[in-house]
């Protein structure tokens, strides 16, 4: 793995690909004041949510842990992909 | 019979997507009209087929009556089906409704077609990229369940659910099945059908019917009951109707427009389009006799009209067969010649047409047709007005299935509020 | 007017043996039938693992017409309705044809074949445009889901109403109930009803692997079905197909018949909470299974078996657990519940009729089939769940239940053949 440190995925991103992915759309600043609240507050369920993790998936050559699907909230959620993506696990 | 008045089940509402338009009025309009919206076939990657006319579905905006979390998720028959579903509930001012219990609401489909657009494409996904390309609802969208389980989802109508995956003539055996939902103790049930069949893999799928209009002119790809029938244009689009319990439809005010009265359906073999005389003959039989119809009380008829000589024959003989002298007297149309057939749905639109109809009293016409060469009285032309309370619909599947349905103006009180 | 209705014959076609015979001694013996892919090659699916048929058409004696002209799924479902129909002794020369009905369920219908002939079309996923003229004879048949009913009618005569039922993975439990009230309402006297399925094709393995439903266990493929089991990591899929004959129990009686069981009530409901989960505490199935017994006229302490849906996620194995203990109360946990998955695998909308099949062969036999794999306890799944072992038991009547995507709940009630009007 090399050039780790450009994977940063952010609140940004996330919100871009769950618009995207799963058509949920989200006001950027409730969601960035939000970002502990569960995702079902914004209206993605467990298959958007399986949605955006294959799509990081394949957008970065990485297998996510198998965590990542079971997060409850967007800030849960980045913390535990971005982990993953600076250690190349 | 404890002296109890039976449960019927009454049209409150409906919605309807099709080729000529969004919306229940515009369907009428164009239909009473005699318009056709049949016209080449141009939807991306569909133009080389020697399918060069069909119903397209235009101007359809989606976003505009479905959620977008349910369209990313769902084919365009579901969009069709859900957009239907929700004008009809509107229709039936049932858009907001407090339901006493999410168990009084039913939903029943019928689709012969599923997923198809967003199925090609999942599968060009998986052959094309490999399988982790392969979406999350790809196992909710192409199968033939998707319609009735999003709109339940989507409604909250927790009442008893179905799917029919069949033939054209699901269309109506949905209805039917909705209908006795109600009388067996369910309130409400939304019913119809939506499909979507023109995308490049369905209509290569299609090509293999025989039965099929490989026509290039829009104007002569679908005339049945002529001497230039060659087949029927398929279509995409669909309709939705409110079936309420008729007591409890009157009790919150709601305007009964036509009883489902009876339903036969039989079988007589796929592509056996002579031996569908007798099938269809026995069908019409058991529709009238669970409506308790007598033959001449049949006002008007809206034929399956195939388009293939054989069938047409053999319509035009069930009809004989069934009622009698009065088959030459009846009115019969086929307002289907305007859209195409949209397999389960286009029996589902010409219910529609003939709830409008018996509203309205008039008949609309058969699009494309000017001289028919069967014994019947097939209207063309301008729409005719007739005080019409009792309406017969008939349909065949293209896997032999047969199916008929008698409408009644009104409810059991007449046709008035 | 509400008709008593019979099973006067049951067919099967199910993975590890064609036949009912067959398909008991695996039940009975607690035998599984899951195995590593070799319908296709599986490398790079997360779930590599399925229930096959090993199902030689010919040996079943389809003739190649047939064979060409229909999908494998409707192939099982011819060879399963002779064996039904053979087994009911109906003689369909002495029978109305107006009067006889066909009811069929299929979750994903013809699109094993659909995918074979799309990669020919499409040169392998390369053009949206696809070719016409690669296409296969038949294709036709492939993409209407109608097929299926339409087959098994032709082959018996029916000319009655013929209908394929699609909801999902409760098709087969559906197609058996619509076909039911055809018979209870009178529509119909004799009705030929069952499901099929053969969904074992790269697309439908990638769009479960999509939604991390089918279990990744390819190591152990023969223990990887794990129902109701604490480590239970999703199912596995399956194929196959199972046919009942259906008849007003008066109808079944004049022609001499054998009554294997009645099917006493069905119901069916939807969740309205998401197209592929469940909700924690099975309200919805629990008022299918209340309103089947209503219906049945029965007490909830006669069911004497429940065969579970039992598909071995997690959700679904405690969702249904909750259901059947808010639906039967304390009976609940005086009861056996086992899945069948677990030996043959979960085949989508033909195994709820698969398991009305093992639900008329428990009652036939007295025994009830036990849940293979089931080892470790899970805290949220605490009913008798029938481990490992078939079990002797007297039953009167039995209860099956199956969820469905869509949001679909539906139960059956049968009982045996001595019971009084």
């Amino acid at each position: 793995m090399t050039d780790q440190v450009s994977y940063e995925v952010t609140l940004e991103d996330l919100a871009a690909l769950m618009k995207r992915t799963a058509g949920v759309s989200v006001d950027p600043d409730q969601f960035a004041r939000q970002a502990d609240a569960g995702f079902d507050t914004f209206g993605l369920d467990s298959l958007g949510l399986l949605g955006i993790v294959a799509e990081l998936e394949k957008r970065y050559g990485l297998s996510m842990p198998p965590d990542a699907e079971r997060c409850k909230s967007p800030a849960e959620f980045l913390a535990l992909i971005n982990s993953a993506l600076t250690t190349g696990v | 019979m404890s002296g109890r008045e039976p449960r019927r089940a009454v049209v409150t509402g409906i919605g309807a997507v099709t080729p000529h338009g969004i919306g229940t009025e515009v369907f009428w309009k164009t239909t009473v009209g005699g318009g056709s919206s049949l016209a080449a076939l141009d939807r991306g990657g569909c133009e080389g087929y020697p399918l060069r006319v069909a119903g397209q579905v235009r101007g359809f905006d989606p976003a505009a009556l479905v959620e977008e979390t349910f369209l990313v998720q769902t084919d365009r028959f579901t969009h069709f089906a859900m957009a239907a579903a929700r004008l009809a509930l509107e229709d039936a001012l049932l858009a907001d409704a407090d339901f006493d219990s999410p168990y009084s609401v039913g939903v029943v489909t019928a689709a012969g077609s599923g997923g198809g657009e967003f199925g090609q494409r999942e599968l060009q996904n998986l052959w094309g990229q490999g399988s982790k390309y392969v979406g999350p609802y790809q196992s909710i969208a192409w199968f033939y369940a998707a319609s009735t389980g999003q709109i339940s989802i989507r409604h909250g109508f927790k009442g008893p659910c179905g799917v029919v995956a069949s033939d054209e003539a699901g269309g109506l055996d949905a209805l039917a099945q909705a209908a006795r939902t109600v009388r067996h103790g369910t309130d409400t049930v939304v019913v119809g059908a939506a499909e979507a069949p023109l995308a490049p893999y369905s209509i290569v799928c299609q090509l293999g019917y025989p039965e099929l209009s490989r026509a290039t002119r829009p104007d002569h790809a679908y005339r049945p009951f002529t001497s230039e029938a060659c087949g029927f244009a398929p279509a995409e689009g669909g309709a939705v109707l409110v079936l309420e319990e008729e007591r409890a439809a009157r009790a919150r005010g709601a305007e009964v427009r036509a009883t489902v009265a009876g339903h036969g359906a039989t079988f007589t073999g796929a592509s056996r389009w002579a031996e569908s005389r007798d099938g269809l003959a026995h069908a019409i039989d058991i529709a009238l006799g669970e409506a308790g119809c007598r033959p001449e009380d049949v006002d008007v008829v809206y034929a399956d009209a195939l388009g293939v000589p054989e069938a047409d024959r053999a319509e035009a003989g069930a009809l004989a067969d069934a009622l009698g002298p009065h088959a030459r007297r009846v009115p019969v149309t086929a307002p289907k010649t305007g859209t195409g057939r949209a397999y389960c749905a286009a029996p589902v639109l010409d219910v529609t047409a003939a709830v409008l109809g018996l509203q309205h009293g008039l008949i609309p016409p058969t699009p494309h047709v000017t001289d028919p060469c069967h014994d019947l009285d097939l209207v063309t032309g301008p729409a005719r007005a007739v005080e019409a309370r009792t309406a017969l619909v008939l349909s065949r599947g293209l896997m032999g299935c047969n199916a008929a349905l008698v409408l009644r103006k009104g409810g059991a009180r007449g046709p008035h509020r | 007017m509400s008709r008593r209705v019979a099973v006067t014959g049951i067919g099967v076609v199910a993975p590890g043996g064609t036949g009912v015979t067959r398909f008991w001694d695996l039940l009975s013996q607690g035998r599984t039938a899951t195995r590593r892919i070799s319908l296709f090659d599986p490398a790079g699916l997360r779930s590599q693992i399925a229930a096959e048929c090993d199902f030689d058409p010919a040996a079943h004696g389809l003739d190649p017409t047939t064979v060409e002209r229909c999908d494998r799924y409707v192939q099982f479902a011819l060879v399963a309705a002779r064996e039904a129909v053979q087994h009911a002794g109906l003689d369909m020369t002495r029978e109305n044809p107006w009067r006889t009905g066909v009811s069929l369920g299929t979750a994903v219908g013809g699109t094993t074949r659909l995918e074979q002939d799309y990669v020919l079309v499409s040169e392998r996923g390369a053009r949206w445009d696809v070719d016409a003229r690669k296409a296969g004879p038949a294709l036709e048949r492939a993409f209407s889901p109608s097929t299926l009913a339409s087959a098994v009618a032709e082959e018996f005569g029916a000319h009655g109403p013929v209908q394929t039922v699609s909801t999902g993975c409760t098709s087969g439990l559906d197609a058996v109930g619509y076909a039911h009230q055809a018979v209870a309402d009178g529509r119909v006297d004799v009705c030929i009803a069952g499901a099929s399925d053969s969904p074992i094709s790269p697309i439908t393995m990638a769009c479960f692997d999509a939604i991390k439903a089918t279990s990744p266990n390819n190591d152990d493929p023969a223990h990887a079905s794990r129902p109701f089991d604490a480590h239970r990591n999703g199912f596995v899929m399956g194929e196959g197909a199972a046919v009942l004959v259906l008849e007003e129990l008066e109808h079944a009686r004049a022609r001499g018949a054998q009554v294997l069981c009645e099917i006493a009530g069905y119901a069916t409901f939807g969740n309205a909470h998401h197209m592929t989960g469940l909700t924690k505490d099975g309200l919805e199935m629990a008022r299918a299974i209340e309103t089947a017994l209503d219906e049945a006229r029965l007490d909830p302490t006669v069911i004497d078996y429940v065969n579970a849906h039992g598909s071995g996620t997690k959700q679904n194995d405690r969702h249904e657990t909750a259901a059947v203990k808010r639906a039967l109360g304390e009976h609940a946990y005086k009861t056996p519940m086992s899945s069948i998955k677990s030996m043959v695998g979960h085949s989508l909308g033909a195994i709820g009729s698969i398991e009305l099949v093992a639900c008329v062969l428990a009652l036939t036999h007295q025994v009830v089939p036990p849940t293979a794999n089931y080892e470790t306890p899970d805290p949220e799944c605490d009913l008798d769940y029938v481990p490992r072992e078939a079990r002797e038991r007297r039953l009167r009547g039995v209860l099956s239940v199956g969820s469905g995507f869509g949001g679909f709940q539906s139960a059956v009630v049968l009982t045996g053949p001595e019971r009084k009007a």
